[in-house]
């Protein structure tokens, strides 16, 4: 093959590569398809190889797939701490994204000669539609700088956002088989189907399940081409088989190699290629079918075992720390996260007048909940055991009195409030355990204790003053009333930075606008003055019974005005929440 | 036969005209389309019933967009040339093919929604998104058929846009995507989400802001239409000659419509 051969590689302008005359001067003289030996077809599918991967690399289509797979893989990255056991399978959302847009690019050029009725002319040429299509499947790699690139980007966000863990070389993987097989499934589709239609609604058949991944559980979720199941985002740790990247690779590959051999067995006549192809088909999906029953397999006993003790009793898995009159409990992998957890906890606890007798616990929690995917094909009796103790996760109901829990999934500098309002409540006897998700938060209304807890919050972390004004209105800008039993009229709240980061890191008592108002009100004081007066009364200032009016006018202050509700009672609130009395 | 000076002989050519146009109407393309969607959403449906989850509207946008996808391939104009050298408007095959689409797309509208409803009469409510419960009365149906005519209206506006480009052979397969490119960013942008997506934005102002859509889809597909120019922007950065390759299907004069 010489210069002059590749350059009679010809391109027109919608992205097709066509040989005219591929053979060379040595194919001259034998135009035929019999007379071309092997060597030089191979060499001709090459060639042809290279102009469609260049022509698929700077395809209109597949840059649109890039960067809407570079948005979805943003968009469904968490937004706090990234863990690389969940954004790994992420990327691979982005790589769906892309895998639709090679698709659809990829039909479309299969579909030519059909489409535009030029199957005739094409005929003419000394190359075979065996070998064109052997060249568009080859020239699939073209497909492949944009999958690295998605995969280079996303890598390389969630490594300065501070992920944890390390990247699953199969996950990403399978992420480019995706990406590639997806593209073999258009070359076969065009070549059968030239309608660009076709390549729509291929491209629609892979966004189906993604778009219903809410209504699927179970191991099968495996076998479809991507699929992420929400309890991925709250694994402690990465747990083997979960997700089963490796077979999913292997699936994958399997349904590449059945959609090149689709397509060439569309285009070829020779009855011994047609059995090298049916073999070819055979093993493909020989190989498709074992990965997927790979990815049926239950996860290992010990596995499952491990993580629910993890996620049931977090501190028995995790590695403590004792500093000062708290202990820090943080899951392997985590240990980076010690001095931001340990910060605002340590400047709540250092400014106590009085400090308590007990130790506080600050631990990581994982939220996990019973899940299919990761029990199935174990025995019945052993899922219930696991299932018993997953509903007694800390963070998903119930609690310990002295302990403070933050999901694994936030970032601790995004919780330094809420994790400095927790320990000046549990200081204060405010309890700051998560309550049960069916029961709804204490508010302390009218307590001292809840201006001394925000107060001390305030002053260990210096939060900017318009972050927690905005904690006062709603996401309307309208003030926040919530109806409290024994109150006759709803109760301005306020919400604190940090109360809404999704996963709930810690779930205390719901402060009011009233507590905050006063603390706000406390910080224009010097801090020793406070201090003396705190530390003079403390057991009447922790009582629940000692009012906002009374703390303020210790401190010598006017107790500042409160929003008051002034409106009619909403319909149907005769649910309630209690007031704090513990 | 000249329909614009004559009516009357127009209204006599109308049988004639409308057999060539049911003749060259893509059928297969649009019943494929609407086939397509309303299989995905059985099979949906079975799973949603067997999950306890009712289906959502959002099932049916989601199983219409085959529809509109193959709506995209209709308004196209054949031999351009040729049939703009004739008395009958070039506009009017398109204009009755796009007319013929919608007693198809209204019966797979319906389909699909009586799908989504036989989901909810075991619930006796539906969900309007996917953390919800179910409500105790099915959401009002009018915001959704009104985007949905939205949709097609504006997926054949953006095909007769290509039609009259240089692009026009490729006709839907640039059309479909851009649309549903169009629907999600729609979608999802805050900007005009909240006008166009029910909720926040209440149902009568959901079906304002999508019949206002309709309404100037509807002018810029006849617009289009009716423009009897090849408008032929060639974007140079897209199509740039590569060195050494030889002039051939693809190499053509910049005026010049692009092979498909």
């Amino acid at each position: 093959m010489t210069s002059a051969d590749s350059e009679s590689v010809v391109r027109s302008t919608d992205g097709a590569a066509v040989s005219a005359g591929a053979g060379g001067a040595g194919d001259a003289g034998s135009a035929g398809t019999g007379a071309r030996s092997r060597r030089p077809r191979l060499r001709t599918a090459l060639v042809l190889a290279s102009a469609d991967a260049r022509l698929l690399l700077r395809s209109l289509f597949v840059l649109a797939g890039l960067l809407a797979g570079g948005v979805i893989t943003w968009l469904f990255t968490d937004a706090g701490r990234p863990l690389w056991w969940n954004v790994a399978w992420v990327i691979g959302y982005g790589q769906l994204f892309l895998a639709m847009a090679v698709l659809v690019a990829a039909q479309l050029a299969a579909g030519r000669p059909r489409r535009d009725a030029m199957a005739d002319l094409y005929a003419s040429f000394p190359t075979s539609p065996a070998t064109r299509v052997l060249g568009q499947l080859f020239g699939l790699a073209g497909a492949a700088p944009a999958s690295l690139l998605l995969i280079a980007g996303a890598a390389a966000g969630v490594e300065i956002a501070g992920a944890v863990g390390a990247p699953g070389i199969w996950d990403l993987a399978a992420g480019l088989l995706l990406v590639i097989g997806a593209g073999a499934v258009g070359v076969a589709l065009g070549t059968r189907f030239p309608h660009p239609l076709a390549g729509v609604l291929g491209a629609l058949a892979l966004f189906v399940p993604f778009s219903q991944s809410n209504r699927l559980t179970g191991p099968g979720i495996w076998l479809y081409p991507w699929i992420k199941p929400p309890q991925l985002t709250l694994l402690p740790g990465p747990v083997t088989g979960y997700p089963p990247a490796a077979a999913h690779a292997a699936e994958l590959a399997g349904i590449a190699v059945l959609g090149g051999v689709a397509a060439l067995a569309l285009t070829v006549t020779s009855a011994r290629v047609r059995g090298v192809l049916a073999i070819a088909g055979i093993l493909g999906l020989a190989a498709t079918c074992l990965a997927g029953a790979a990815q049926l397999r239950p996860i290992p006993a010990a596995d499952v075992n491990r993580l629910v003790r993890a996620a049931a009793d977090p501190v028995s898995a995790q590695h403590c720390t004792t500093a000062g009159q708290a202990r820090y409990c943080l899951y392997t992998g985590f240990a980076a996260e010690l001095a931001a957890i340990e910060a605002p906890v340590s400047a709540v606890l250092t400014r106590l007048p009085v400090h308590p007798d007990k130790t506080l616990t600050v631990s990581q929690a994982a939220p996990l909940s019973p899940d299919l995917t990761l029990t199935h094909g174990h025995p019945g009796r052993q899922v219930s055991q696991w299932n018993a103790q997953l509903q007694r996760v800390p963070g998903d109901g119930g609690g310990i009195a002295s302990a403070i829990y933050l999901a694994v999934t936030v970032r601790p500098s995004d919780a330094r409030f809420a994790l400095a309002l927790a320990a000046a409540e549990w200081a204060v006897q405010l309890t700051p355990t998560l309550t049960d998700s069916s029961e709804l938060p204490c508010l302390p209304v009218n307590q001292a204790r809840e201006a001394i807890a925000i107060w001390l919050a305030l002053m260990a972390t210096h939060t900017p003053a318009a972050q927690l004004q905005s904690g006062l209105d709603g996401p309307d800008g309208q003030q926040n009333w919530i109806p409290v039993s024994s109150q006759p009229a709803p109760v301005a709240v306020w919400n604190y930075p940090g109360q809404n980061l999704g996963s709930e890191p810690i779930a205390g008592p719901q402060p009011t606008a009233a507590g905050y108002l006063l603390a706000s009100a406390i910080t224009g004081l010097p801090e020793h003055k406070v201090i003396s007066v705190l530390q003079a009364g403390w057991a009447r200032w922790v009582d629940w019974r000692t009012t906002d009016g009374q703390l303020a006018a210790a401190l010598g202050i006017r107790m500042p005005a409160v929003p008051q509700f002034g409106g009619a009672q909403p319909p149907g609130s005769q649910l309630a929440n209690p007031v704090c009395t513990t | 036969m000249n329909g614009r000076s004559k009516p009357a002989s127009g209204l006599r050519a109308l049988p004639q005209l409308a057999r060539y146009v049911a003749q060259t109407m893509p059928w297969t393309t649009l019943a494929t389309g609407c086939l397509a969607g309303t299989a995905v959403l059985v099979v949906v449906a079975r799973i949603a019933v067997s999950s306890h989850w009712p289906l959502g509207q959002g099932a049916v946008r989601l199983a219409f967009v085959p529809a509109v996808a193959a709506l995209a391939f209709v308004p196209r104009t054949w031999f351009r040339p040729v049939t703009q050298a004739t008395p009958v408007p070039a506009w009017v095959a398109p204009a009755g093919h796009i007319l013929l689409t919608v007693p198809i797309l209204a019966v797979t509208c319906w389909a699909q929604l009586a799908i989504m409803a036989g989901t909810i009469t075991a619930r006796g409510g539906t969900l309007t998104s996917p953390g919800d419960q179910a409500a105790p009365h099915p959401p009002a149906v009018y915001p959704l058929i009104a985007q949905l005519t939205g949709w097609c209206v504006a997926a054949a506006a953006a095909a007769a846009c290509v039609d009259r480009s240089r692009y026009a052979d490729l006709g839907g397969a640039v059309a479909a995507p851009v649309s549903l490119v169009a629907f999600a960013v729609a979608w999802y942008l805050p900007l005009t989400g909240k006008v166009l997506v029910r909720p926040p934005a209440p149902p009568a102002e959901v079906t304002i802001a999508w019949s206002a859509i309709t309404s100037g889809a509807l002018v810029l597909t006849c617009a289009a239409m009716r423009d009897r120019w090849h408008r032929y922007p060639r974007l140079s950065w897209l199509s740039a000659p590569s060195k050494g390759a030889c002039p051939g299907p693809g190499r053509r004069e910049s005026r010049a419509p692009a092979a498909r």
